[in-house]
């Protein structure tokens, strides 16, 4: 009851209601504007939590997350520009709905069937996450290393359209994240002798350089695109239309959180998942890909239930579930928390208020996005070519808002620049950043086992939890591979 | 990551003509991995006098990483002459690009990066919207007033309600003191 009380006490502030209204607000305006994306906007807001408690930094960050999420799927639906690949899979039958002059009951089929969603995934949330972080107790070094090397494996998943790039990139990530002081013996890795290395390479020039900067380069060295204008017109959903897409929005959300739970599998795979279970099960799959509002509903419930789930190893294990959630784990650090079993032993007030606040921004997104689809026309129509040197002027500084520093402003438009390559040679950057984040861990715990076992290295399999983890990561790789090689195969045929 | 995934894929297979664009790629990522390798790493890595086992060594992860990068170089090598490349819709989009447009995006970039400190952050932002909205050739009179409201709107916003620090502009300083 202390507790509870305590948790109430953390929560219930203004601020923290202000951030969660605001963070969903930016990430369906920015999931709804095409070629911005909640990563975007998840990296661009992190310098603004610096002087916020963190339970409202946090906040912000999730609202932005389950925002986008939900924002992505208005471009969808209306001009057949998916915000995120997870809405890919809602345009198959948004935008044909759309065409037929459904769009507004496209658009709230897919906010209601997010907003369920959402809610589902943020129960299974607050029932697993403590209950996992119970079993992670039991973790030493090894069983991280393990963990960590499963973690590694969800580069495959990220990797876009090229698994070898992807895995150069991660290397890549992995070698940057090694500059500055070792933290063993204080020697100088690749520092250069420049004193603004020694301290490891600040993140979030990183982060805004890899993913808000390549934006403004393509856009400057791409001829400009005509600005398309949109429109939401037609009927909207009635109460009737809902209750018959409950069962296929149920089944959407619990796929969603099943893949969600696991890291690296995304909300992609969900949201296909769930359209096609939805279209095997249902007794109009004949139209499916031609305007079924089921299919709508389906691909949103399966996308957004991967949101609160990812959570789940993020918070319980330290292990982030996607690059949104690798984002979040760095405010996290900023913070000088870190997730894992240790936050619930330590700061479980926090948790929980962590958890009052991710179920209050499901409620808010029914408002914000009831409002977006309301004003969308004006928020999809502000030009890019007014819209990106705002965003050039977020970037520059955030990025010298970390140590105050012009090194910093310079050190995230070099990878920027290295994003922008990434970007035209075809090399994803979310393994970049996964190898960045969590090639300090890989090392960390594969020193500590070492120094706990004097170097015998048959500490690495000293038990149950740690063979587990052999095979989940041996089963991800055989998967990654296979998944390779179809790719492969199907490339050739055609 | 989601635009990125999305774009990549088109862009991956973009470039075609004479050279296999993964060919080149894998090469350039060989020669520097072997860089790395080689030279890097023994010169800018220090390795303890009491080091109690090569697992623990300094040099251990970036060396694994840069082993990998190389392997993965070689086979990406390897793949961009199995395979040859098509031209997508995307590479005809970046044709044509004025060379003007591009200069001033970099000019921007060099606004931020040289006199951040001595403009200040209003100072700087002004100066790369204007030229990043010249840029784009946008000829209204109150696009560019936007140039003015919205550097100084963000500053002020970072400054006093978000309590972030920015420069005022060493500059803008010393002319004062004159």
């Amino acid at each position: 009851m202390e507790n509870f009380s305590e948790v109430l006490t953390l929560f219930l502030s203004v601020d923290n209601f202000f951030a969660i209204a605001v963070g969903v607000l930016v990430g369906v305006v920015v999931g709804a504007i095409p070629g911005l994306t909640a990563t975007m906007a998840v990296a661009l807001a992190l310098p603004f939590t610096f002087s916020m408690e963190p339970v409202t930094a946090i906040l912000l960050l999730v609202g932005i997350y389950k925002g986008g999420m939900y924002g992505g799927s208005i471009t969808a639906i209306l001009i057949r520009t998916p915000g995120s690949p997870a809405s890919a899979c809602t345009l198959l039958d948004g935008y044909p709905m759309a065409q037929q002059g459904k769009a507004k009951k496209a658009l709230k089929t897919a906010l209601y069937s997010s907003v369920v969603a959402d809610m589902i995934s943020n129960i299974a949330l607050i029932f697993f996450a403590s209950y996992l972080a119970k079993i992670a107790l039991n973790f030493g070094p090894p069983e991280y290393f393990w963990l960590i090397c499963f973690s590694l494996t969800i580069i495959v998943s990220v990797s876009g359209s090229s698994v070898v790039k992807g895995l150069i990139a991660a290397g890549l990530g992995i070698i940057v994240s090694t500059i500055g002081l070792d933290a063993v013996y204080g020697t100088q890795r690749l520092t250069f002798d420049n004193y603004n290395l020694m301290d490891r390479v600040s993140f979030i020039p990183l982060l805004i350089g890899l993913f808000a900067i390549p934006e403004v380069i393509e856009f400057y060295t791409s001829r400009v695109a005509p600005h398309i204008r949109t429109a939401v017109s037609g009927a909207s959903l009635t109460w009737q239309e809902f209750k018959g897409l409950l069962k296929t929005i149920v089944r959407g959300s619990l796929i969603g959180v099943i893949i969600g739970a696991i890291p690296g599998t995304g909300a992609t795979s969900a949201a296909f998942i769930s359209y096609s279970e939805a279209k095997r099960t249902s007794s109009r799959k004949a139209n499916f890909g031609k305007g079924e509002i089921e299919g709508v509903a389906a691909a949103e419930s399966g996308n957004n239930g991967v949101a609160g789930a990812t959570l789940i190893p993020l918070l319980s294990l330290g292990i982030p579930g996607d690059v949104i959630t690798a984002i979040i784990l760095g405010a996290f650090m900023i913070h000088g928390l870190t997730p894992g079993p240790v936050l619930f032993q330590e700061n479980l007030t926090l948790v929980y208020a962590l958890f009052c606040g991710i179920m209050v921004s499901s409620f808010v997104l029914v408002f914000v996005g009831n409002a977006a689809i309301r004003y969308f026309s004006l928020i999809a129509d502000i030009p890019k070519t007014i819209l990106l040197p705002i965003v050039l002027m977020f970037c520059i500084y955030g990025a010298y808002a970390v140590n105050n520093s012009t090194f910093d402003i310079g050190l995230m438009l070099a990878f920027g620049v290295l994003g922008f390559v990434f970007n035209r040679t075809g090399i994803a950057a979310a393994p970049f950043l996964i190898g960045f984040i969590l090639g300090p861990m890989f090392e960390d715990n594969l020193r500590r086992t070492m120094l706990i076992s004097k170097g015998d290295l048959s500490i690495f399999f000293r038990g149950p939890i740690t063979w587990v983890f052999v095979l989940f990561t041996a089963a991800s790789l055989i998967f990654a591979i296979r998944r390779y090689w179809v790719a492969r195969k199907e490339d050739a045929l055609g | 990551m989601e635009k990125s995934e999305l774009q990549f894929g088109a862009a991956s297979e973009s470039h075609c003509g004479r050279c296999n664009p993964n060919s080149i790629l894998g090469g350039i990522f060989s020669v520097l991995a072997a860089g790395f390798l080689f030279y890097v790493v023994p010169t800018h890595i220090e390795i303890p006098a009491h080091m109690q086992h090569p697992l623990l060594s300094p040099r251990f992860l970036p060396q694994l990483a840069g082993w990998l990068v190389l392997a993965l170089s070689i086979l990406l090598m390897i793949d961009g002459l199995v395979k040859p490349p098509k031209r997508t819709e995307t590479d005809e989009f970046r044709r044509g690009v004025p060379i003007v447009r591009q200069l001033l995006m970099v000019a921007a970039g060099v606004v931020y990066v040289l006199f951040f400190e001595q403009l200040g952050a209003i100072g700087s932002g002004v100066l790369a919207c204007v030229l990043l909205f010249l840029a784009s050739g946008l000829r209204n009179l109150w696009v560019y007033a936007l140039a003015i409201v919205f550097p100084a709107v963000v500053t002020l916003l970072f400054i006093y309600v978000l309590n972030v620090p920015l420069p005022p502009g060493t500059l803008w300083e010393s002319l004062s003191l004159i």
